[in-house]
Parts: structure tokens; C-alpha cells; sequence
């Protein structure tokens, strides 16, 4: 049984189709990347699946219980967990309120909340923080915090609520290089400690060495499904998406990875 | 020193100055004026709640305040209740009526929240104002149900006056310092509890509160229940208090004033509610002989405050302590 099954959704806004028809499935311990052109539907694909927005038609099942109809809240509870594109954060609480939140609220429905915070919980906010490296700097307020902080707190939330399924939006658009390769190597050890990643990302780098399936999406239809390989090789996704020279590089790196993977095999 | 411990102690310092109060002004105009301040101090502590803590813009505060009132002198007025039965009766049916408006308000942001409020306050004014039916007729003539223009006086105490003659009003003081001081603890606790951490959270950004985890709509009626009960109590203890409950306690300058003190001491902190309902008290009592300057004062005050201001007094004493702790801090870097 797959972990995240999406058969046919579909999105419209008034006459346009943001996402169409779509459907895919994803196993548990893969990383699917999710790539195409601004306007392509990738948010609002992952807006339906973590239930900020009711699909047109169309049903999302996680291990096998339709979760279409449920709120944001229940499908958090259900094991899902998203880090939105736009920096989102609660400004005014401390990074480790911010996790906190996460940790007590999102992993199981609380009737009434209590007066304390089991310790139990601290010890995953403090886990959280520490796979992220944002540990040292646990007391200051949110608001203060520079770009790539804000990008990999948020990620430190959606792991504080121990998640079956991580939806990462351009988790590393606006970064600088080696900013990249921070987050690169958090999600690489989120991914190998067996969470299931769907990760949209413009960054190739980033995408062809973190995914084991690449999924292009165009006009809210599926353009290509494959390994990240066959991208190069397929003249819709260079056409519509990548371009020659950035295939060029894409194939590059796709073989960097294979590379990788003999190696470590 | 954790938050939470810092603001218990400040808790217990003022209320053992409070209990010192009476000895030490020996007047008994600034005793019964600081009774007045335990009851407004009390409302806006439990509308900083709702209101700066988990920032919904309700205006109920003072329709559920005067619901604690109503319900107290009417059941001592129609059914000779015990004062002290009658009281916590009427915070209940308080919370009774806030978890309500609470639930008509779910699916409501921001402004309308505030509409929405403030229209059942004041359409509750206006029946009470316009019912001229007679429902019982007493020696004075008559009373109307929800008693009218006039309102309801003579419907109990808290026994105070058979047992201390004329010092019965530190009595109440003290009753007031009690609801007060307990107002506050209460309001402490759910600050730092995890309830008052999803509070924040859905107040900072409320469709990433939900993404992890935190149901609007129920921690939207746990807080409006919540804050109403001490809230309702403060209405209760303001009839026994003063002896008389009338439509005025939902008038709208009432609510202005009340609301000022939220604004004035700073919104969303534990003390800033106290600090501003104390600065507001005393500029009025100052004013007391401008006549009708006082509104006109009132409002230079107001709007004053917002302009110089924003984050109130109590967010004025943070940058201060911030930018003396500051030069201190840098130098103890340099120091190293
Ligand atoms: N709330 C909305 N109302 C109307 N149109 C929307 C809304 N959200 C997204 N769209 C449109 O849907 C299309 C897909 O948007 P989006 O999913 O954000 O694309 P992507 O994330 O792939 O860049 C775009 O054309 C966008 O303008
Ligand atoms: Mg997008």
C-alpha cells in the first residue's frame, strides 16, 4: 500500500485549472521532487494534500484512509506535516516556542491542554532544534531571525511533530550556495532517518540530489515522471522547463548522483 | 528566573501592598476608589485574554460583566439569593453567555468580531432601556423585568455592614483584592500554560497555527469561556458593591474606558492591563475637576499613548530596560 496516494485532483479557480487531473502515488522512504514553472500548480497541489485548500474533485489517501474531507488540524494529527514557501513563523514566540507548539499541538489531538509541558515534549522541541543546528540560539524571538534560520525553523516544527509524510516547499528559494547545502544535508539526514519527503524546489542542484523520483509538473498536468536521469532526456521537460544549458547541467549532476550512490552501495 | 516565576512574584508583592493600602491611607474615598480599580483592573485583565493574548477583537468584556451584574441583583431582587450564592451564579451564566457568543463568532475575522460583540451589547442596552412593562410592582411603582432605566438596587450585600457598621467598605477592599489578585494569577497561568502558547500562536499567524496542529475553534471558545468567569465575577461583585445595577454598565463610554487601559498599559502582557487601568484611574480622578475637559482629556491621553506609544506603557518599560541592560550587556562582551 502506498503511503500518499493523489488520485485525480483537481483545482480550479474559476476557469483556471491549477492542478488537473493529477494522480501519483509515493511509497514510504522515498523523496519525490517536484519540479516545473512558476504557475505550474506545485503549491496548490500541496495545498490540497495538506488540506489549506478543498480539492475540485479528486481524492488524497494516506495509508489507505481518505483524507480529502479532513481539516488542516486533522491531517497533521494523521501524520503530516508541511513547511510552507513563504517564510511563515510566529514572530512573536521564541524559536523554541515556535517548535514547542508543534511538538504539543501536532501530533495528537488534546482535548484540554494542560498547565505544563510533559518533558517528554521538551525532549523532542530540544531534538528538533538540534537536527536542524538552530539549538544554540533557542531563546531568541522568531521575528529576529535571518532567512535561512527562518526556512530551517520551520522545518524544525514539521519534525517536532514526529511527521509520517514532510511536504517541503522551495525549502531553499532565496538562498545563497552554501546556504543550499545546509538544508541540503538537513533533509538528506530527515530523508535517511526514513521520513517520506515531497519537496518542490526551482534549485536542480538541490533537487537531483535529494530525490528519488522527479515529477515536473506544467499547467497543472504532469509533464514527466521518472528518475532524475531520464530529465535531460526528455524533450518536454527541456523545452518547457529547463532549457538547453541548465539540462546539460541537470544530466551532469544526475550522473554525479548515480556516482554517489555506487559508492555508497 | 523563569517568566512564569517572575510574574508570580510580582503577583505576591502587590498584593501584600494592596492588603497595606487600607492602614496606610487611612481615607476612606481612596479605599472605596481602589475597590472600583479591583474590578476594572479585574475586567481588563480577562479582556487582555482575549483580546492581546490570543488577539481577537472582541468587545463581549463588557456585555458579560454587566450580565454578571444583572444576574446577581436580580436573583437577589426576585429571589432574596444569597449574595455569596448569587455571585458565582452570575459568572457562570456569564460563561454560559461568552461560550455562545463565542461560537457565533468561529467563522469571523478581525473587525466583524468586534461588530458582532459590540451589537449584542448594546441591543441588550437598549432592551433593558425600553422595556417599560411592569413586572412586579413594588412600593416605588414599578419594575420592569430587567429593571428598566432605574435598574435594580436593595437586592443584598455581603454582610459586611452588620459586622464592621460604617467600616464595611474594607470589607469589600478586600473582597476586591481577592478577585483581583486571583483574576491575575489566573490570567498568569494561562499565559504560560501550553493553552496560552496556542493562543499566541493562532493571534501570530493562524493558518500555520493550524498546520501544526492547533484547532481554532476550540482553544476560540476555551478562551472566550475562560475569561469570562472572572469577568462575569466582577460584574457580581460591582452590584454588591455599590448596591445599584443599571444599564450604564454597558454603556459605551464605559467600554471606551475600559478598552483605553488595555491600550494605554500595552496589549498582550501580563501587566499591562494593571498599569493602565491604575494611570487611567488616576488621570480621571485628576480630572475630576475639568468637567466636561475630562472626555477631552481623556481622549488627548488616549490617543496620545497610541501615537507615542504603540506597544503601551508596559512595552515603553521593556525598550527602557532593554536599551539600559544594553551598554551593560556590550560592555561584558568586551570585557571577555
Ligand atoms: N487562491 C487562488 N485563487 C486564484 N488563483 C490561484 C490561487 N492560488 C493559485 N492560483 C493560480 O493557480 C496557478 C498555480 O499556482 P501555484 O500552485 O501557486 O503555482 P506554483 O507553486 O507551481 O508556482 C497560478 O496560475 C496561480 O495564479
Ligand atoms: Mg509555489
Amino acid at each position: 500500500m502506498p503511503l500518499l496516494s493523489c488520485r485525480n485532483v483537481t483545482k480550479a479557480f474559476g476557469s483556471l485549472m491549477a492542478v488537473s487531473d493529477l494522480s501519483f502515488d509515493l511509497a514510504a522512504g522515498e523523496v519525490l521532487g517536484i519540479g516545473g514553472p512558476n504557475g505550474a500548480g506545485k503549491t496548490t497541489l500541496f495545498e490540497m494534500i495538506s488540506g489549506q485548500t478543498r480539492v475540485t474533485s479528486g481524492s488524497v489517501v494516506l495509508e489507505g484512509r481518505d483524507i480529502t474531507r479532513l481539516s488542516p488540524v486533522g491531517r497533521c494529527h494523521a501524520g503530516l506535516a508541511r513547511v510552507f514557501q513563504l517564510n511563515t513563523g510566529f514572530d512573536s514566540l521564541t524559536l523554541r516556542e515556535n517548535v514547542l507548539v508543534a511538538a504539543y499541538y501536532g501530533r495528537a489531538p488534546r482535548r484540554m491542554p494542560g498547565f505544563r509541558i510533559p518533558s517528554e515534549v521538551g525532549d523532542r522541541v530540544q531534538e528538533a532544534l538540534c537536527r536542524v543546528g538552530l539549538e544554540t540560539r533557542a531563546d531568541r524571538p522568531a521575528a529576529t531571525l535571518p532567512v535561512i534560520d527562518r526556512k530551517l525553523l520551520m522545518i524544525a516544527g514539521a519534525l517536532a511533530m514526529s511527521p509520517k509524510l514532510l511536504l517541503l516547499d522551495e525549502p531553499v528559494g532565496g538562498l545563497t550556495q552554501r546556504e543550499i547545502d545546509q538544508v541540503a544535508e538537513v533533509v538528506g539526514r530527515v530523508a535517511a532517518d526514513g521520513v517520506t519527503v515531497v519537496l518542490i524546489e526551482h534549485v536542480m542542484r538541490f533537487l537531483v540530489q535529494l530525490s528519488s523520483r522527479v515529477m515536473i509538473l506544467h499547467h497543472g498536468k504532469k509533464l514527466y515522471e521518472g528518475d532524475a536521469a531520464g530529465l535531460s532526456r526528455d524533450r518536454d521537460v527541456v523545452e518547457v522547463y529547463l532549457g538547453q544549458g541548465a539540462g546539460r547541467e541537470v544530466a551532469r549532476l544526475a550522473a554525479g548522483r548515480e556516482q554517489g550512490a555506487q559508492h555508497a552501495g | 528566573m523563569t517568566a512564569m516565576r517572575r510574574d508570580l512574584l510580582l503577583c505576591g508583592l502587590f498584593a501584600a501592598a494592596a492588603l497595606a493600602w487600607p492602614m496606610v491611607s487611612g481615607l476612606r474615598y481612596s479605599v472605596t476608589q481602589t475597590t472600583f480599580f479591583f474590578i476594572w483592573a479585574t475586567v481588563v485583565v480577562q479582556w487582555n485574554l482575549v483580546f492581546g493574548i490570543s488577539g481577537i477583537f472582541s468587545l463581549a468584556q463588557v456585555a458579560l460583566f454587566a450580565i454578571g451584574a444583572y444576574v446577581t441583583a436580580m436573583l437577589g431582587y426576585y429571589l432574596g439569593t444569597s449574595m455569596l450564592l448569587a455571585m458565582p451564579a452570575g459568572a457562570v451564566v456569564a460563561v454560559i453567555a461568552s461560550i455562545a457568543l463565542g461560537l457565533a463568532c468561529l467563522r469571523l475575522y478581525g473587525p466583524y468580531v468586534a461588530l458582532l460583540t459590540l451589537c449584542v451589547s448594546q441591543v441588550l442596552y437598549v432592551l433593558i432601556v425600553n422595556d417599560t412593562d411592569c413586572f412586579t410592582h413594588p412600593p416605588a411603582g414599578c419594575m420592569p423585568l430587567m429593571g428598566g432605566v432605574r435598574g435594580f438596587s436593595r437586592f443584598g450585600d455581603l454582610g459586611f455592614r452588620d459586622w464592621l457598621g460604617s467600616g464595611f467598605y474594607i470589607g469589600n477592599y478586600y473582597v476586591g483584592l481577592a478577585l483581583l489578585t486571583a483574576a491575575i494569577l489566573f490570567s498568569i497561568l494561562i499565559i504560560h500554560s501550553p493553552m496560552g502558547l496556542a493562543f499566541r500562536a493562532l493571534r501570530d499567524n493562524p493558518v500555520y497555527a493550524a498546520a501544526r496542529g492547533v484547532d481554532r475553534f476550540r482553544y476560540q471558545l476555551w478562551i472566550f469561556g475562560l475569561s469570562a468567569f472572572f469577568t462575569g465575577l466582577a460584574g457580581a461583585f460591582y452590584a454588591v458593591n455599590t448596591g445599584v445595577v443599571g444599564p450604564v454598565v454597558f454603556s459605551f463610554p464605559h467600554l471606551l474606558f475600559l478598552l483605553s487601559m488595555i491600550v494605554v498599559g500595552g496589549v498582550g502582557t501580563v501587566w499591562g492591563p494593571v498599569i493602565g487601568a491604575v494611570v487611567l484611574m488616576v488621570a480621571d480622578e485628576l480630572m475630576r475637576e475639568l468637567g466636561d475637559f475630562r472626555d477631552i482629556g481623556m481622549g488627548l491621553i488616549l490617543v496620545g499613548c497610541v501615537v507615542l506609544m504603540p506597544k503601551g506603557l508596559s512595552g515603553l518599560f521593556q525598550s527602557l530596560s532593554a536599551r539600559l541592560a544594553g551598554p551593560a550587556a556590550s560592555a561584558a562582551e568586551k570585557a571577555k
